[in-house]
């Protein structure tokens, strides 16, 4: 297929021999991308869940909700989903939208619906915030180690060698058992859960471009530019960062879709997000203390929180095959 | 090369010294105080508490807690808070509980791995490269503890037999029966831990064997005429195997570790539990005890990856 | 090598499924298994920290504890005190004073010690011409005695002005004092004898005379040093323990008087940091009169004194100091830092309880076998086991298949459960009650009216159904529900938030323009807060939050981890108003948590509830020896308490249990006959009381009188 391809676009062009190809880089990995059935669904998830997300903060903020998340009507605890609430105990404003309980409804009478429109733009936010923290710290200090590696602090030791040994500690710490201590100790809160996920994740992105970076720095684009005396944060930003990003953009989506996990797992420990927030992952977990009486609690979070995780994995799993060269098909 | 383990150490006790010295500080500048200084329980007057702090040397500057606490660590003696028992014993009792529980996950995301990635690189973009891809992400994806729960469940409700702790319960079985008894407890927490494992690391076979096939010598190879089997098992995957050598020294920190969740679903009293109970009770000696050795284990883990990297593949010189 | 790839691994797979086949099923880990009948096992999400009853401080050790060791007394179905280790006790007191000789006693003038001795027992002969509390106090002195004069020095360091320490010396020589034996504890004594002596004859004395310190330059510390060696009277409350004779320890060593005296010193021995220590502070000597009679003597009245004595006795021959001091050398430690609480022992006690211990793997299970020698006869059950299952859901799944008989139910499974044939449940009020408590130094909660009215705002029969699934009892003040202590006839507070709005009103607070209450152009709002880790408090903090916006009070919430809610905000005082829960003893003793002098950082006091006539009320409640004297106070100050509000009393929880209807109580009477009978709750709702008596029967029994 690509062959074919490849041949018409060497064939077409008889313009002129300035013509740019017609075919940009991007559409180049476009077209490969889209042949993946698997990663593209992930894609039409992943686009479908923002859409949620972002619904899903509309609909539920203010102080007059259209579906509100914080209404607790105990009389209706434990409906299950599709059921219609009992008009004559609730008042008017207390009756759900369309008079039903979607998904029905939690141990407090809270409509499950709201909260898990609520609850995905929450848990979108952990992890995007948790790994732009993590990508901007790895691409700073990655970038510094690649760059200005041989400067040396106070003639002691090299930006690398400092960088590099920063990276060796954090490694020593067992991610999780970090988060959570960090966690249980500390206030918990929404921020302080991403950002400590953020801080104990950007090793990875940091090595990509730290890598990448002495790559660069010694091909020759970077030296023309260099004599040409551009500002050495032009030649980083405009000419190395876009070229190093590759790798940095499949991790970050695959560690989006492990700060969603995670928040889900300290959730089960009790350390997830507080309320008010509602997140998948800390409706889950309460709601398994009611498996056996209400199991749509369990359920529907768990295959949300599935479905979720699974299409931002395939969707990096699908750049990541894009975007790494050697692993092009070749026939 | 003498010279190349001399630096790394080095290099490594100074990573050492920072990694203890940044937890330390998390866990002392952290608000809050251990629980076994229980400021609402009405029997303990000021004074009781005043003592508390003065036993555990809280009431000195930190530096000075920071050197007793080394101090005793470094010479065995330090204490749990919690229940005064020597931080080693508890930690290495521990450590034999996890032991199985490592060993057969890590046998099993080994053993499984190889079998799933290989053939998938091989017929890239088949159906069972697709499925095998898609199943692997399932695996990854799933929220552990629900996944847990769900199969506890399934075998509970379907077999009723019991899955729960590290053997069956008021039962006393002898030989075999105890063996199988306890290999069965085993099964599924292992299963559940090397999920994301085999899930993983048959990815990166996959990857590896991909990048490998696409060499000219594999192209040779095939262009020679030899049978397809002998390309794929015996010229790819021997070039292919050797970035895993360099892994089983990365395995090695895995043996302090352990899932707190799975531990804690399973009733299974392993390191994780520990390590979470230390922190829920601000044990800080069994705390910064766990950190240290797993610190240890992942210098010596790199250390010896570094060292098989240089033994697989003659052309690194450091 | 492909051959080798497919066929390792599956084979490898069946090896580790085929296990199932040697699993043994449920069926036959519990119906199958007749050893399962004579074992009862409980479950429990967390482990024993330290099995020693003088230093453990958590649930899970004590439950253990209650099973190995035993106390001299404990309390019986109607939670009045019964004899274990010792049969029988008797209280009474000790009354000092010095002879004031300084002091002008009407009708008489001064008088040396003869003098006072004659003038008290003439009042007692003519007592009738009293009133009726005074006529009491002189018929409850038994003898009285005259002690001589004496002299004694001691030494005492002193922090000096410039911070460093100074020794000094202190010679006392102190006037005669008169000692009256009473037959009973009685802390009205002095200002009923002051009716006798003159009203200044105790206040007037004045100590600093007979005290001479060296160097002369401290003398500014006479005052304080005649306080703690001369004071005007002093109350001495006695207990005389007699002790059970025969009472074996687990391992075959007999149980006397020694073992007492050693378990008070090791809790006041500060190395062992004993939580308890302050329990056994106003302990003044413990005497051993012979082997079976023991007698504490204390320094003040202190009436939670007897009920400490429930606390398990350790075995002395065990635990002395020349054994620990053996294992400390044994097992390499500094012996002088070696304590209790290192030792062996709280990983393998011994006591004289119901049951032995046998084993305990950490975080798995705590194995005791029943102790064929215990005095009140053997239990049925021939093991106890305490299986550790830290989540609650897969308890509930070994519940349901028998592999455990009792587990921490939730409410909502109670209400599923309870229909279930095989199962009996039982519920009763806990010792417990969950609040909202209002920080009293802060706008606007020390208006009485504010916090009344917010209490009225929470529909707290509401919460009780749904929250808890009835699973609770409203409660009106601080006081054990099911004890005479607590006042039945104070009413809770009504769910009416217009009257809430109404007493705001009165307050000042009223509507504004946008719906939410104003005062001075200032909106009514605070921040509620409660601990992470507890649902039920998370829930109502919802609830609350919800109520009180619909009355118009902007109220925020926020959710803490534990030990940064309690050392940052509690301790501190930095809350509006925050959930949380008590336990209580039975004891009615409420200083900590409400006497005004509680109310600095770090103490109980909290919410800085101060009232003079409850503090008085607290001291009396404190030092008083009667119960039905006790009652009443404590009835006044529940009213007081329950007028001013500082707290929403919301609930006593209830707890509840399962059981499996095949545990039964069995008892064997004198001929031999054995009888059996349903579990019934005492009537203060402990449903274990009979524990010892309990057996698993094979099939669910049927019983006569069945309902």
């Amino acid at each position: 297929m690509t062959s074919i391809e490849n041949m018409k676009t060497s064939t077409v062009p008889e313009g002129g021999a300035l013509e740019a190809p017609r075919r940009t880089l991007f559409q180049e990995n476009w077209n490969q991308f889209k042949r993946n059935r698997l990663a593209m669904s992930g894609l039409v998830i992943f686009v479908i869940f923002f859409i949620i997300a972002a619904a899903g903060l509309l609909l539920t903020s203010g102080t007059d909700p259209i579906f509100d998340p914080a209404l607790v009507r105990l009389q209706e605890k434990l409906r299950p989903p599709l059921s219609a609430p009992n008009f004559e105990t609730l008042k008017p404003e207390e009756v759900p939208r369309f008079g039903i309980y979607l998904f029905g409804t939690d141990d407090l009478g809270r409509d499950v619906f709201s909260r898990m429109l609520q609850g995905a733009w929450v848990s979108l936010t952990v992890g995007f915030v948790a790994v732009g923290i993590a990508v901007v710290i790895g691409v700073m200090l990655g970038g510094i180690a690649g760059y200005y590696g041989n400067k040396r602090i106070l003639n002691l030791i090299s930006v690398d060698g400092l960088i590099v040994g920063l990276i060796d500690i954090m490694l020593c710490f067992p991610s999780f058992f970090l988060i959570l201590t960090v966690v249980a100790l500390l206030p918990a809160s929404i921020y302080n859960i991403m950002i400590v996920i953020g801080l104990t994740s950007w090793m990875g992105a940091a090595r990509f471009v730290r890598a990448e970076f002495l790559s660069l720095r010694e091909q020759d684009f970077v030296t023309a530019a260099r004599a040409l005396g551009l500002s050495d944060l032009w030649i980083i930003f405009r000419h190395m960062v876009p070229n190093a990003m590759a790798p940095v953009l499949v991790s970050a989506t695959i560690g989006i879709a492990g700060a969603i996990l995670t928040e889900a797992a300290l959730s089960f420990l009790g350390f997830g997000v507080p309320p008010p927030h509602a997140t998948w992952g800390n409706i889950l977990s309460n709601g398994k203390d009611f498996l056996f009486d209400a199991p749509w609690l369990t359920f529907i979070p768990g295959f949300a929180v599935l479905i979720v995780v699974l299409a931002f994995n395939l969707f990096g799993e699908g750049l990541r095959d894009v975007l790494n060269p050697k692993l092009r098909e070749r026939h | 090369m003498l010279a190349f383990i001399g630096r790394s150490a080095i290099r490594k006790l100074i990573t050492l010294f920072f990694v203890s010295v940044i937890s330390f500080l998390i866990i002392h500048l952290a608000p809050g105080e251990p629980s076994q200084i229980d400021p609402l329980n009405p029997k303990f007057t000021q004074e009781v508490l005043e003592r508390f702090r003065k036993e555990f040397h809280l009431d000195r500057p930190l530096y000075m807690q920071y050197l007793y606490f080394y101090r005793d660590l470094l010479t065995g003696k330090s204490l749990s808070w919690k229940d005064n028992r020597p931080v080693l014993e508890k930690i290495f009792e521990r450590f034999l509980n996890s032991l199985p529980l490592f060993i057969l996950g890590t046998l099993i995301t080994w053993t499984l791995s190889f079998p799933v990635g290989i053939p998938a690189a091989i017929r890239r973009g088949s159906l069972y490269d697709r499925s095998t891809t898609f199943l692997a992400y399932l695996l990854i994806s799933i929220p552990g503890f629900f996944f847990a729960y769900m199969l506890i469940i399934f075998v509970v409700t379907r077999f009723h037999v019991p899955v729960i702790g590290m053997e069956t319960f008021g039962i006393s079985s002898k030989g075999w029966h105890f063996l199988m008894d306890r290999l069965w407890h085993l099964l599924i927490p292992s299963v559940l831990g090397a999920a994301g494992g085999i899930a993983v690391l048959s990815r990166y076979v996959r990857n590896q064997m991909l990048e490998v096939e696409s060499q000219d010598y594999v192209r040779t190879a095939k262009a020679k005429g030899l049978p397809a089997d002998e390309v794929h098992y015996k010229h790819a995957l021997r070039n292919a195997l050797l970035p895993f050598v360099t892994m089983f020294g990365l395995v090695l920190p895995g043996l302090i570790g352990g899932s707190v969740i799975i531990e804690s679903i399973f009733s299974w009293p392993g390191m994780g539990r520990m390590a979470y109970e230390a922190i829920l009770a601000r044990d800080y000696p069994v705390i910064l005890t766990v950190n240290f050795i797993s610190a240890i284990l992942v210098l010596i883990g790199t250390f010896i990856s570094d060292l098989l990297y240089m033994v697989v593949d003659p052309r690194i010189r450091l | 090598m492909r051959r080798i790839l497919t066929w390792v691994p599956i084979l490898f797979i069946l090896f580790l499924v085929q296990s199932y086949f040697w699993v043994p099923t449920y069926e036959e880990q519990t119906r199958g298994n007749p050893e399962r009948l004579t074992e009862y096992i409980e479950a429990s999400i967390g482990d024993a920290q330290i099995l020693n009853p003088i230093l453990s401080a958590d649930s899970a050790s004590s439950t253990i504890e209650s099973r190995v060791f035993e106390g001299l007394i404990d309390r019986d179905e109607d939670l009045k005190f019964r004899g274990r280790l010792a049969t029988h006790w008797e209280i009474f007191e000790e009354a000092y004073f010095y002879v004031n000789d300084e002091a002008w006693i009407p009708n008489f003038g001064k008088a040396d010690s003869k003098a006072i001795i004659q003038l008290l027992r003439d009042a007692i002969q003519g007592r009738e011409s009293r009133d009726g509390p005074v006529s009491q106090s002189l018929a409850n002195i038994e003898d009285i005695e005259a002690l001589p004069a004496r002299s004694f020095e001691v030494s005492k360091e002193e922090r000096g002005t410039g911070g460093a320490t100074v020794s000094l010396t202190v010679r006392v020589t102190a006037p005669p004092r008169i000692r009256l034996h009473l037959r009973e504890v009685d802390q009205e004594l002095f200002d009923h004898l002051s009716t006798v002596l003159g009203k200044e004859y105790f206040s007037s004395f004045d100590g600093k005379r007979f005290i001479e310190v060296s160097p002369e330059a401290l003398s500014s510390k006479k005052a304080k040093y005649a306080r703690e060696f001369l004071p005007a009277t002093e109350h001495n409350p006695v207990i005389v323990f007699h002790l059970r004779p025969n009472v074996k320890f687990h391992d075959g060593h007999v149980f006397d008087a020694e073992d007492v005296r050693f378990t008070y010193e090791a809790i006041m021995n500060p190395k062992n940091l004993s939580p308890r220590i302050s329990d056994y502070e106003p302990v003044k000597a413990v005497e051993i009169l012979d082997p079976l009679t023991i007698r504490i003597v204390y320094k003040r009245l202190y009436s939670p004194a007897l009920g400490t004595w429930a606390m398990g006795i350790l075995p002395a021959h065990l635990l002395n100091a020349e054994v620990l001091r053996e294992e400390g050398e044994r097992r390499g430690m500094d012996p002088e830092k070696f304590s209790l609480r290192q030792s062996q022992f709280s990983r393998r006690p011994i006591g004289c309880g119901p049951f032995r211990f046998r084993e305990w793997k950490t975080d798995q299970y705590i194995l005791l076998d029943r102790f064929e020698d215990y005095w009140e006869g053997p239990p049925n059950y021939e093991r106890y086991t305490f299986r550790i299952v830290p989540d609650l859901l897969t308890q509930e799944m070994e519940f349901y298949a028998g592999t455990v008989d009792s587990y921490g139910v939730q409410p909502h499974q109670v209400e599923r459960l309870g229909r279930d044939p095989n199962y009996q449940n039982f519920t009763g009020l806990a010792f417990g009650y969950t609040y909202i408590a209002y920080n009293m130094r802060r706008e606007p909660f020390t208006d009485r009216r504010v916090r009344q009215a917010l209490g009225m705002a929470i529909d707290v029969d509401k919460i009780i159904r749904y929250v808890l699934y009835n699973q609770g009892e409203r409660i009106t003040g601080p006081f054990v529900k099911q004890t005479d202590f607590y006042n039945h006839a104070i009413e809770t507070l009504p769910y009416d938030p217009e009257g809430a709005l109404e007493l705001l009103a009165e307050a000042g607070w009223k509507k504004g323009p946008d719906g939410w209450l104003e005062k001075d152009g200032e909106r009514l709002r605070f921040t509620l807060i409660t601990n992470q880790g507890n649902n039920i408090r998370q829930a109502i903090l919802s609830i609350a939050q919800d109520s009180w916006r619909k009355i118009g009070i902007d109220v925020r919430t926020d959710v803490l981890e534990w030990a940064v809610f309690i050392q940052e905000r509690v301790n501190k005082f930095d809350f509006d108003a925050l959930i949380l829960g008590w336990a209580m003893g039975i004891e009615p003793d409420l200083y900590q948590i409400w006497h005004s002098s509680q109310t600095r950082p770090n103490q109980l006091n909290f919410v800085a509830f101060q009232d003079q006539e409850a503090d008085d009320l607290i001291i009396k409640i404190r030092q008083e020896y009667n119960h039905e004297r006790q009652v009443r106070y404590a009835h006044r100050l529940h009213e007081i308490i329950a007028k001013e509000q500082p707290y929403t009393f919301l609930y006593v929880s209830k707890w509840t249990a399962i059981l499996d209807r095949r545990i039964v109580i069995k008892e064997v009477d004198s001929e031999g006959e054995v009888s059996y009978s349903r579990i019934k709750p005492t009537k203060t709702g402990n449903y274990g009381f009979h524990f010892n008596k309990w057996i698993k029967l094979p099939e669910i029994p049927r019983f006569e009188m069945e309902g």
